[in-house]
């Protein structure tokens, strides 16, 4: 089987030097110029690598890895011409698996992409389905969208960070404390109030009737669930 | 220290009337000197003073006077007159009123016999520095009138703390811009550096590969964008140090006579090997474009700005018309490709500014168009723009016209 790379830059010259380069070790190329072509790219191709660029316009490559690993475990070398430890740390943490600093040797560029397919073949990539739907509420994970009741829904950012806690563990209880941690962040793991405020205004966007909620409910004295 | 707070309670309607109105003039207005005039003028109908200072603690400890009105007795006599330093001091070092009152002598000049109270500025246990009223030969101050004078002290002293609290954040936002642009400008240079560097060392490694072999058309493709971007680290690192030889002054023009003409054709030939798809028009009025100038650096502008059209309007045709006088030589580079946003419009020729729009799009370091100002500002002459978004955009450059020596 051919390996598919996603090779994502701005630089059509930059592009080039990469596929010319994966061309030789057998690799099969494919292209996109910013984030968002990225993502769609992804969920159409399925590839077994992405090489992302971090600086583009529309959507950066650190918004396109975080997008991505909402459905996909699919090995992520990020490509940066900034160096410093806050770079390449952010990158790791929205779950890229190695990064490459600019300039880069050709050699060096195919020895990390060999030792990234290395490691990733002990364990396929998962591809979920792109998209998660649950009664009338549906989310589609690559554009971050969501529709609920047949009309797409506007959700602020923190909003669809606690919608997507939910959807990933549908089923499953999560107390008050969890859900802060994991969207506001540790600090705020006391502030039951901004929960409390989040959700409603979560329900009033998504249920068909806020008042009996079917989608996000509360479990007295244990936490919230999407059943 | 004296740390009882004015109370109202004791006020007379008429005292009430003037605190109010002084608290709202110092709301309404953010000119220091404004709300402190305008404080004298409404205390005065319901406090009887001659002469009031202001004096604030200045970087020593010591206090310096900041405002003072002379507004009764005593104008006449000026710089001779009581200013009041002796109560202002010791209220600013003692924390409490200070008050000076002479025994009153009927016979004597009133000029003379000086009644000062001295009011201490307290903010949150501080002291800033002291207000003074005097009066030229009394009434001595009552106990209410002393209160009345630590309303006014109280709000003037929170006319000092926003005055204060203003000028440090106007320096504070001063200071916060200059380094944001300074943080900018070496994120955009060491960005700009990098990217030709990367093609260079990654399409040079590229051919360097031992394990794989290039076509010779490929190995020409790759050596032609090694020489290209080699050329780009050129004109950039060129750009940088022309920018900063603007900046200490050392920037070198050495004038002759220049033919435009011939300089923009010469520019144009260039450019169109660059962009072969670049397409030029032609428009002149007049036939002698002799300007006194040095051809290297006009050079640099023509090219410039005729690079900026092929890169921010690809695909755009570019016209260049130029026209000549008695005194000067015109010349316009038009193109019709997006324009620039109007809000912009002022600020290209800054040094490192790049519209917000075209930034992640166009490379760039935003030294281009500051350099072409400064090159066309040392001819004398004037280089301006005309856009919208939308409607291309247009620079136009004047020069003022070479005065040939007269042959004997």
């Amino acid at each position: 089987m051919v390996t598919r790379i996603l090779v994502v830059d701005d630089e059509p010259r930059f592009v080039r030097l990469v596929e010319a380069n994966l061309q030789t070790e057998g690799f099969e190329v494919i292209k996109a110029t910013n984030g968002k072509e990225a993502v769609d790219l992804t969920v159409a191709e399925k590839p077994h690598l992405i090489l992302l660029d971090v600086m583009m316009p529309e959507m950066d490559g650190f918004q396109a890895c975080e997008r991505i690993r909402e459905f996909s475990t699919v090995p992520i070398i990020m490509l940066t011409a900034k160096g410093d430890e806050e770079h390449r740390v952010r990158g790791l943490n929205l779950g890229a698996d190695d990064y490459v600093v600019k300039p880069f040797s050709a050699n060096e560029l195919i020895a990390r992409v060999q030792a990234v397919l290395r490691r990733a073949q002990k364990q396929t990539s998962e591809f979920s389905e792109p998209t998660f739907t649950r009664g009338d509420l549906s989310i589609n994970f690559a554009r971050a969208e969501v529709i609920a009741n047949g009309q797409p829904v506007s959700l602020s950012a923190t909003e669809y960070r606690l919608l997507l806690q939910f959807a990933r563990h549908a089923g499953k209880t999560l107390t008050a404390d969890e859900l802060l941690r994991n969207v506001w962040g540790p600090e705020y793991s006391e502030e039951k109030e901004i929960l409390w405020v989040s959700i409603s205004r979560l329900r009033q966007k998504l249920e068909k009737d806020p008042k009996n909620p079917e989608l996000i409910v509360t479990l007295s004295g244990e936490g919230y669930r999407m059943p | 220290m004296n740390t009882r707070k004015p109370d109202a309670s004791s006020l007379q309607p008429n005292e009430l009337e003037a605190v109010y109105a002084i608290s709202r003039a110092i709301a309404e207005t953010l000119d220091f000197d404004k709300a402190l005039a305008n404080i004298v003028k409404l205390a005065r109908p319901v406090f009887i003073f001659d002469n009031a200072v202001l004096y604030l603690v200045n970087e020593k400890g010591s206090l310096e006077p900041a405002f003072a009105r002379a507004i009764g007795r005593g104008r006449s006599s000026e710089a001779d007159s009581a200013w009041g330093e002796v109560a202002a001091n010791e209220a600013f070092t003692s924390g409490r009123n200070s008050l000076f009152q002479p025994d009153t002598k009927p016979e004597a000049d009133r000029l003379q016999q000086r009644f000062y109270l001295g009011l201490p500025m307290l903010l949150s246990g501080k002291c800033i520095g002291a207000l003074v009223f005097i009066r030229f030969g009394g009434p001595p101050f009552t106990k209410e009138q002393i209160h009345l004078a630590e309303f006014i002290a109280a709000h003037v002293t929170q006319v000092m703390e926003h005055k204060r609290l203003v000028d440090r954040v106007a320096n504070l936002e001063a200071e916060r811009r200059l380094t944001r642009m300074q943080s900018e400008f070496i994120a955009t240079v060491s960005h700009e550096l990098k990217t030709p560097l990367g093609f260079i060392k990654g399409y040079s490694t590229t051919l360097l590969r031992k394990d794989t072999h290039w076509d010779a058309a490929t190995q020409l493709e790759f050596l032609a964008i090694i020489d290209e971007e080699t050329d780009r680290l050129t004109e950039l690192v060129d750009n940088l140090l022309d920018s900063s030889r603007l900046q200490s002054g050392t920037f070198d023009v050495e004038f002759r006579s220049v033919d435009l003409a011939s300089l923009v054709e010469e520019n144009v030939g260039r450019l169109q090997s660059r962009y072969p798809n670049l397409n030029i028009h032609w428009k002149t009025k007049g036939s002698d474009y002799l300007v006194e100038g040095d051809p290297k650096r006009l050079g640099q502008v023509i090219d410039n700005l005729l690079g900026n059209a092929a890169k921010y309007a690809p695909n755009s045709p570019v016209q260049i018309s130029m026209e000549s006088s008695v005194d000067q030589v015109k010349l316009s580079i038009q193109d019709s490709g997006p324009g620039i946003p109007e809000e912009d419009l002022a600020y290209i020729f800054r040094r490192f500014f790049r519209s917000a729009g075209t930034k992640d799009k166009v490379r760039g370091s935003g030294l281009g168009l500051y350099i072409c100002d400064q090159i066309i500002k040392a001819h004398h002459g004037e280089i301006h723009v005309k856009s919208a978004k939308g409607a291309g955009a247009e620079f136009i450059i004047t020069l003022p016209r070479q005065k040939l020596p007269q042959p004997a």
